[in-house]
Order: C-alpha cells, then structure tokens, then sequence
C-alpha cells in the first residue's frame, strides 16, 4: 500500500472511531471531557515513557487512558465537593495535568523524543513509515493497527450496550429503574472515551480529537434526532472530513489534522446554516414568520373589538398599537392580500374571512385547547404567500 | 541566582511585571466568568484566538505583535458570537458549541501555521510561541500594553459595576429594570476576550483558560462579597504570576505559562482545603462537631427519658444502664458534666434541674440553644 492511501486510511479510521463515543458525549452534554481527557493525556503519555523508553509501547496507551480516567474521576471528585461548578471543574484539572506533562518534557527534553507540537497536531504524515513487523513480514503501519483494534472495540461496546446507552443518555431515571446503573455506562463510555482519544491522539493530535469527537456529531445532530440515523450521519461526516482534508492538506501543502479540522470546520457551518427546520436560515425564517403571524393576529383582534369607524382608521391604528410605520404597512398589506380586511377610503374592516378568523383565533386564546391549534397551524399556513 | 540579581536584572523585572499584571487582570475578569458559569468559554475564545494570529500575519506580513493580537481579538470575538449564535438558534447546548468553536477554530489556525511555516519569509519563526506562551519575549511595550487594557478595563468594570453585579446574579431582574442586559452581556464577554487575548504571548492558547480560571475559583473560596472576590483574585493571579516567574527563573528548561499554571493551581488547592467557609478541612471539622453534639444530646435524651418517669428528677441512675446505642462514652459523659447538666457520683449519674430543661427542649426550635 502506498502512503498515501496508508494516511487517508487511518484518517478514516480514526474519524469513525471518535465519531462513535462523540455522539454520546454531545447528547450527553460531556462534549468538554473530550477537550479535557486529550490535554490531560499528556503527562501518562510522559511518565508511561520514561518507564518503558518505547515511544511506540503499548503501556504507553494504558498509562495514557489511565490519566484519561483519572482526569474525569477527579472533576467529578471536585465537583461534588460542591465548591465551585463542574465547568469550572473541568478548567481546572486539565490545564494543570498538562501543565505537569509539558514541564516533564521539557525538563527531559533532551532524552525525550517527544514534542509537544506533535502532542497537539500529531504526525500523521510519518504514521504509514511505524509499520509493525512480525517476524520481517509487513503489517501495514502501526497506526491502523491501534485504531482499528480502537474502532472494534468502540464498535463492540456499541453493540453490546445499544440499548442500555440509548436509555441512560435519554432518560437516567428510566435507566437506574430498569436497572442499568447508569454509573457503570457513564465510567464505560468514559473509558471508551479516553482509550479512543489516546489511541487517535497518536495519530491525529490532542485538538484533532475533539473536532472528531464533537463536530461531526453536532452536525448529525442537526439533521435528525434519531439516534440510529445520527451514528450513521456522523460516521459519515467523520470518514468524508477526514479524506476530503487529506486531499486539501495535499493541495495546500500544509497539516493533515489541520485540514481535516477545517473541513469538519466547513462541513458544520454549511449544516449550521443550511440545516432544513434546524438550520439559522431556517430558524430565522421561521421565528420572522412568526412575528409576521402573531402581528397579523393582534392587529385583526384588535380591529374586531373596535367597532366605530373612527377607531378603524390607518393612521389611527398604527398609533394604537404602538407599531412603527414600515411594520404597520406590511401588516396590512399582509392582511389584505389575504382577503382578511378591505382598505376603503383609510377606513379598515374585517371581511367575512377575517371575522372567521378572529372568532377562531379567539376561540384558541380562550380555551387554550390543542384540537383548536392544529387547525390554526392550517390556517397560518396561508400567510406565507 | 540570588535575589538581588532578581531585582536588578531588567529583563526579569520586566516579565516579572508584565506576569504579574497579567494575572491580576486575569483573576479580576475572570471572576465574572467563573460566576457566569461560563469558566469554559475562556479556554474555547483563546484557541478560537489562534486563526486570527495567523491570518493577521499573513496579511500584514509583519510580527508586530499589536497587529497580531488584534488579529487574535477579532477572530476570539467571531467564537464567541458564534458560540452564541449555536446556543441560542439550534438545540446544541453550550458544551458542545464551546467544544466545536475550541476544535475547529484551532485546528483552522494550526493549518494556516503550517500553512505559513511552509512560506519563503523568514519572518515567520516564532509564531508558534503563541502556542505555549513565552513570557521571555515580553518587552517594555507589551507591559505597557498590558497595563493599559488592565486600567481600561478597570474602568470599566468600576462604571458599570452595579450592572455588571446585577447581570451575574439575577438576569431577569436586570431585564425587568430596563437594563439593556444584551448590551453588558457583550461588554463582560468582550472583556474577558480582551484579558484572553492579552494573555496570549505570555501563557499561551492552550493554558489561557486557567489563568482565568483558578485565581477566580480559588478566591471563590473565601468570601460571598463579589468585591472581595474580585480584589481577592487579583492578588492571587498576580501572585501565581510574580512566583511561577520567579520558579521559572530559577532552573533551566522551566516554560513560564506552566509553572504560572501550576502556582495557580495550589493557590486553588490551598483554598478548597483551609479556607473557613466553604473549605473541605473545615467543613468535615464543623461536620464532626456536629456529629459529635448530635451525639451528646442523643445520650441526654435517653438519660431525660429515664428520669422524667421519677418524681425526683435528681435520683440518681447507675452508669451501667446507658450504653454506646444511646450515643454514650466516657467523653460525653463528663462533657454533660461539664455544660453542668448531670452530675456524676461514683458509679451514679443524676440529672439536674437545668439539664431537665434542656433535654425537654431539645427539639423545640423556637428555643434559642444553650
């Protein structure tokens, strides 16, 4: 296999393993652990080698997955001292467990062949060259190897516990009646968690991580609110990021990781903005079309309640309810383009269809009752045009 | 290197100076931050600075680090407002959009690094010191800097005190009273963005968030007054500051951001566990004092139940009777005698008028305790 395939081949890889424990961490609202467990990595990543000296051991995972652990029990520790909030928590226990890991390099930084720039991008353009050897026959590179075993595993647990985790994620009171504690699934995918970013941060870096835990979630999580189909969406997204960046980072001449962060950074905001019924563009849409509908209603309320001709004129109506004048116009025009008044001589009056209207309308108001509104969704429907 | 030398060496002194005032604006803004409960929103602004670093070197082609900072400023600025725009359009929660922000704006900045690395200026070594911080590059100018935005922002927060103290602890109050609360919303967020930012050179992306965070979260600690707390943080930062500087200075190969971190860090420690209010030493000492007077009145209360059958509240009872159930031991015991509300004879106890009292009372809240 070429290199180039070798790199694009874990890019994938990893992206599917982050992808993974990502969806749960976003709809679980730990999105930020992941931040903290791929900087609080770094001091077991250190001090699991200056035990072993192999760079490439696997201890150096355990140890690493192992601070990773630590960093969540001790926020939680922190936490429920009561003392300060759990987001301050977390802001506090990694950047001092980090702290520790980037003064150990340095003070070793002679016998160390460890930086902390590839701590935090990774080096994924050597990854293909670490090939594992068994016996002088050739493997493939070392990278895939650990991912993949990562990606298995994330898989397995995935599978074993669909169930369990859906419930516990959605509903934890649900769960602990059940019976499914929901400590044991949160220290699970808290472990599953940090072994995937151990074993990602090999090869993608400590930022990297994140952006391939949480934004390709956040971006499935905007399309659909099936969990099912959001697992597959941010597989997707992840695996789709991870080669487009590849080629990007070729084109530029720059990091891979980088680029694929941006491409995932490109990916989000297209989704964030075009998402349909979930999307800005589509939330502004709507919240303005609801402004629309709910002046149109007040403005035909209040010309029901007001009978004399005196009280119905236009100019008299933008100052009663208090609207400027451009929002005074187009209410009306609104109003009129759907036969809801007649404009005659300045004087304003409901049409039939507007009185049909403003009694139906009323009535929701009143009675509060929902058989009533999914009539009036029809209803308001009309305005649009 | 002996103290003198700290004093006198220009260099030292300058960076000592600029760490210093830089940890005191830290701690004073970022106590707002920790009590707007958004203690994380520092660490996604000051890697969602990164970006700007780059693109304003690219730009400009220069390493002023004015230019650069205002780079940093700008797009530090963009992350917050998207990270406001996805909290308040689409059910992503907070986590995830400071998560998103954080990732995707530094892994963006890193490939325009990168991306810069690999240009024919030579002017481009020496950005990556943003990553990490380097407080020995800090001149003159920046302290002057520093202090600056350090006295505006003061400023500031002295004219819109009542505002800023209104908004933290009851929005919907400051709403009601005709505060324009999006308008101070967006100048405390723009401060802490411009402590961020001013930090940058100094600690670094990546560390940023704890210079905001603990002097913050360690002066918590010790007060309930947000005047307090603010003064209180200062003086930590710029303590953790003057020592991690200090720290650094003293051995080869220490990085300055991380041993300022650290200092930060035990600050934070030493305040969870002594400080007398809130902190965990003595909440378990006030806890076992409790426990301990639970138990002295449990054993009063077995001893009142005995005696009020009796016509004579004083006879006296045998020791034996009472046992480690009724939360007896030798210590409670002579402690009762002590508070004067049994007397003890020899193998006898008998209770006296004003431990009657007592007893009968004990679950009587309205009467004051004794």
């Amino acid at each position: 296999m070429s290199p180039m395939l070798d790199i694009q081949l874990i890019a994938a890889v990893t992206a599917a393993a982050c992808a993974i424990p990502g969806v749960f961490l976003v709809l679980r609202k730990m999105a930020l652990i992941s931040d903290a467990i791929s900087h609080s990595i770094l001091p077991g990543i250190v001090i699991g080698f200056f035990i072993t000296h192999d760079l490439a051991s696997p201890w150096l995972i355990i140890f690493a997955a192992f601070s990773g652990i630590i960093t969540v029990v001790l926020v939680e520790l922190i936490q429920k001292t009561g003392l300060v909030k759990e987001d301050t928590a977390i802001g506090l226990v990694f950047p001092a467990l980090f702290s520790i890991g980037v003064i150990l390099i340095a003070q070793n930084a002679n016998d160390v062949h460890l930086d902390v720039d590839a701590v935090l991008l990774g080096d994924l353009v050597y990854a293909p060259f670490d090939r594992l050897m068994i016996d002088g026959a050739d493997f493939g590179p070392k990278g895939l190897w650990t991912i993949s075993i990562t990606l298995v595993i994330t898989l397995l647990f995935l599978l074993a516990f669909y169930k369990e985790l859906k419930v516990s994620t959605f509903d934890v009171g649900l769960s602990s009646a059940l019976g499914f504690s929901p400590v044991i699934l949160h220290y699970g995918l808290m472990s599953v968690a940090s072994v995937t970013t151990v074993a990602a941060f090999d090869a993608v870096g400590a930022i990297l991580v994140v952006a391939m835990m949480i934004a390709p979630a956040a971006a499935a999580y905007l399309l659909t609110t099936d969990l099912r189909k959001m697992l597959v969406l941010s597989v997707l997204f992840g695996v789709g990021s991870a080669i487009g960046g590849y080629w990007f980072a070729r084109w530029l001449d720059a990091s891979i990781s980088g680029s694929i962060t941006t491409v995932l950074g490109i990916l989000f905001l297209l989704i964030y903005l075009f998402a349909p019924s979930k999307g800005l563009i589509a939330v502004l849409f709507r919240q303005n079309r609801q402004r629309k509908e709910v002046s149109l209603l007040t403005f035909l309320l209040h010309l029901n309640n007001h009978d004399s001709e005196n009280e119905r004129r236009v100019a008299h109506l933008q100052e009663h309810i208090n609207w400027r004048k451009v929002r005074a116009n187009s209410v009306l025009q609104l109003a009129e383009k759907n036969n809801m008044i007649t404009i005659d001589n300045q004087i304003v009056s409901l049409t039939d269809k507007g009185l049909e209207f403003t009694e139906k309308a009323l009535d929701y108001i009143i009675t509060n009752k929902d058989e009533k509104i999914e009539d009036m969704k029809d209803d308001f429907f009309l305005f649009r045009g | 290197m002996d103290i003198t030398q700290y004093f006198t060496d220009y260099t030292l002194r300058t960076i000592t100076l600029g760490t210093a005032v830089l940890g005191a604006i830290c701690g004073m803004l970022g106590s707002f931050a920790v009590l707007r409960k958004q203690s994380l929103l520092g660490d996604a602004i000051s890697h969602a600075a990164l970006p700007g670093i780059a693109v304003a070197f690219l730009i400009t082609g220069a390493k002023d680090s004015n230019v650069l900072l205002l780079g940093a400023l700008v797009s530090g600025l963009i992350g917050v407002f998207w990270i406001r725009g996805i909290t308040t359009k689409t059910h992503l929660k907070t986590d995830t959009a400071l998560g998103l922000i954080l990732s995707l704006f530094f892994g963006f900045g890193m490939l325009l690094l990168t991306y810069i690395q690999k240009q024919p200026n030579a002017n481009q070594a020496g950005l990556d010191k943003y990553l990490f911080g380097q407080a020995a590059t800090l001149v003159e100018s920046d302290v002057l800097l520093m202090v600056t935005v350090t006295g505006i922002s003061l400023l500031v927060m002295l004219l819109f005190w009542k505002e800023f103290k209104l908004l933290l602890f009851d929005k919907n109050y400051a709403m009601t009273l005709g505060f324009n609360t999006k308008f101070i919303d967006g100048l405390i967020s723009f401060f802490i963005v411009l402590a961020i930012v001013i930090g940058l050179q100094t600690v670094g992306v990546v560390l940023m968030s704890a210079m905001l965070l603990a002097p913050a979260a360690a002066a918590r600690q010790w007060t309930n007054r947000l005047s307090t707390m603010v003064i209180l943080a200062a003086i930590f930062g710029a303590f953790s500051g003057v020592f991690g500087t200090a720290i650094s200075a003293s051995q080869n190969n220490l990085s300055t951001g991380p041993v300022i971190v650290l200092v930060a860090a035990v600050f934070v420690i030493v305040s969870f566990l002594f400080s007398p209010e809130r902190g965990i030493i003595f909440k378990q000492i006030r806890l076992i004092k409790n426990r301990r007077d639970l138990q002295l009145k449990k054993t009063l209360y077995f001893m009142y139940d005995i005696v009020r059958d009796h016509d004579d509240i004083s006879r006296p009872h045998a020791i034996r009777i009472l046992n480690s159930f009724q939360g007896f031991t030798k210590k409670t015991l002579s402690k009762l005698e002590e508070k004067n509300w049994i007397t003890i004879q020899g193998q006898n106890w008998s209770m006296t008028a004003d431990g009657f009292e007592t007893a009968a009372n004990l679950y009587n809240n309205n009467i004051p305790e004794s």
